[in-house]
């Protein structure tokens, strides 16, 4: 069986799981709603700097709770099932893919709560999309890995946050960055390297996660 | 003896950073003066306040000049040594400026031979007259002269900079701190690399064991600096400075690693994924350490046009004692660790007992 059609197949498993547990996603939704309810009743006239930052706290957060369920929310006797049949790139590959379209949608969600609740201050809608995405797929990314590795441990929920949060400044320091000239807070004639740099970390810890989880695969 | 030749030579290298970088005096420097702007065409009296100097045992007066540039300077009428450290000197300002600004930025250059040569750079503003006179004049008045015949001093001294004078000295403790942490992790992260290939439990233990001394390194070098910091800049941490944000942040990951390999029951897993989340960890923290900082201003040398490391800022007797320093600490952590590994192995000896 080719990669791209055990991919596939991965793909479709994370997607009936994640229709069954409906719960989950609700779950991360209504706490998106009133995180973002609870920061504008918190600051009322929310500027533009400030919208800036508390939307991608928010994100942070939610992304954390959403990915933290990754490896744990089956059981163990599936995952050896898992572990017999199928390749680990392809496992972490389908994971990292399929997480990066849960966050840009969630990301998607509380950029339309805030619209809602906050205002839209984006100036330049193309560039605030764009990073929304590369910020979907490194969260995705990073927070994946971070949740396999939490996952083996005991206390998986703790570790999770501590393990991810250094790991993620880069890429939120990164974002901020872009998505600042997105709002017009500053102007940068250099948004360009911006997005490289944010697709050379991308790249780096992707590069990473497929040399080493195999090993945390074995188990 | 011929075993442990490396742990003297640590020994010896950090004795000497020590010795060295604590007892060797500054060079004869100018630390500050009075008055520091005047007009073109006035008589300028300055006194002048030296630093580690000893002007009352020059042979003859001390020398002064005011530069421009290479080619246009002015030398002080009359020099009046007050005492050690003091110096009033006086110059006639022809009317006019060897420049079409209206201020003139100039060096000031001491020399005599005893304390040797000091400059101290776009010190003294000069400002144009308002009756506009020939910038020629002034380009003839200020060409006079020339800095020639000054005392170079082949002492073994550490120069002198305004801003950092004494804690110049810090470079010796706090630079190779960093650098021997760097190289201990990257030992670290290759006996990660070597426990995954071979699964044998000795290289976790040695991984785990540099790692503990490169974070130590870590936290000392990050004190050090915010020591350096309170100094110069006037605060021990300061949000500006995104080094040190970056610093405290790649230290957390290493902390975050230690609360790892608790969390552990089986010692062959705990083995294996605190294994690869140091790798993970390593590559994260190049991105910390050498893409962020790129992208940000920073108060921190190395960046945005401060002096770091560069040829024109690191004296050569500063070298000799700064990469004796990092090679010595480097050795020292070398030899930390291998403490720490034996006793994680005898400790790991009792417990199977």
């Amino acid at each position: 069986m080719n990669l791209t059609k055990e991919i596939g197949i991965l793909l479709r498993k994370e997607m009936t799981i994640e229709w069954r547990q409906k719960h989950a996603l609700g779950g991360i939704l209504l706490y998106v709603i009133s995180t973002v309810f609870v920061v504008y009743t918190a600051i009322k006239g929310v500027q533009p700097n400030v919208w800036n930052a508390l939307f991608w706290i928010v994100i942070l957060f939610a992304s954390v709770n959403a990915l933290v369920k990754s490896f744990v929310q089956e059981n163990s006797s599936r995952q050896l099932y898992y572990y017999t049949i199928a390749n680990p790139t392809a496992i972490i590959l389908s994971k990292i893919i399929y997480n990066s379209g849960l966050l840009f949608l969630l990301t998607l969600l509380s950029y339309g709560a805030f619209i809602l609740f906050a205002g839209n201050p984006v100036k330049d809608v193309g560039q605030f999309f764009l990073a929304m995405f590369l910020g979907s797929v490194g969260f995705s990314i990073s927070f994946t890995f971070v949740a396999a590795i939490s996952a083996k441990a005991n206390n998986s929920s703790t570790l999770m946050a501590i393990l991810s949060f250094p790991i993620v400044i880069p890429i939120i320091l990164t974002l901020l960055k872009l998505s600042s000239n997105a709002l017009r807070l500053m102007q940068d004639s250099s948004i360009s390297k911006d997005i490289m740099t944010l697709v050379a970390i991308d790249v780096l810890m992707i590069a990473t996660a497929f040399i080493l989880f195999p090993f945390l695969w074995r188990d | 003896m011929r075993k442990y030749w490396w742990k003297i030579l640590g020994v010896f290298l950090i004795v000497y950073s020590f010795t060295m970088g604590l007892l060797v005096p500054l060079k004869p420097g100018i630390a500050y003066f009075e008055p520091g702007a005047t007009q073109a065409g006035k008589a300028y009296e300055m006194t002048i306040t030296g630093y580690n100097t000893f002007y009352t045992k020059a042979t003859a007066a001390p020398r002064v000049w005011l530069k421009y540039d290479s080619v246009h300077m002015l030398i002080a009428d009359r020099v009046e040594v007050l005492g050690d450290r003091q110096l009033k000197a006086r110059f006639n300002l022809p009317g006019s400026l060897p420049t079409e600004k209206q201020v003139a930025v100039t060096s000031l250059i001491i020399d005599d031979d005893y304390n040797g040569f000091a400059v101290k750079p776009g010190s003294v503003f000069i400002t144009a007259d308002s009756s506009l006179q020939e910038i020629s004049i002034g380009k003839a008045a200020w060409g006079k002269t020339e800095v020639s015949g000054v005392h170079e001093k082949d002492q073994f001294n550490f120069p002198y900079r305004v801003q950092l004078s004494e804690t110049i000295r810090n470079l010796y403790y706090h630079v190779p701190f960093w650098f021997a942490m760097f190289i201990i992790f990257i030992a670290g992260i290759t006996q990660s690399v070597q426990y995954l290939r071979t699964n044998n439990p000795e290289y976790d233990y040695k991984s785990m064991s540099f790692t503990m001394v490169g974070t130590l390194f870590g936290v000392i070098g990050l004190i050090t600096g915010m020591i350096w910091a309170k100094d110069t800049w006037g605060t021990y941490w300061t949000w500006k400075e995104v080094k040190m944000n970056m610093t405290a942040i790649a230290l957390l990951v290493y902390f975050a690693y230690f609360i790892l390999r608790q969390s552990f029951d089986d010692d062959e897993r705990r083995a294996r994924i605190s294994a690869v989340y140091s790798i993970f960890a390593f590559a994260a923290m190049i991105a910390l350490l050498y893409v962020v900082p790129r992208m940000v201003s920073s108060l921190h040398p190395g960046s945005g046009g401060n002096p770091a490391l560069g040829a024109d800022d690191l004296d050569n007797s500063m070298r000799l004692v700064f990469y004796p320093a990092i090679i010595g600490w480097t050795l020292f952590g070398v030899w930390l660790t291998s403490l720490i590994y034996r006793m994680q192995m005898v400790r790991e000896r009792i417990y199977d007992q």
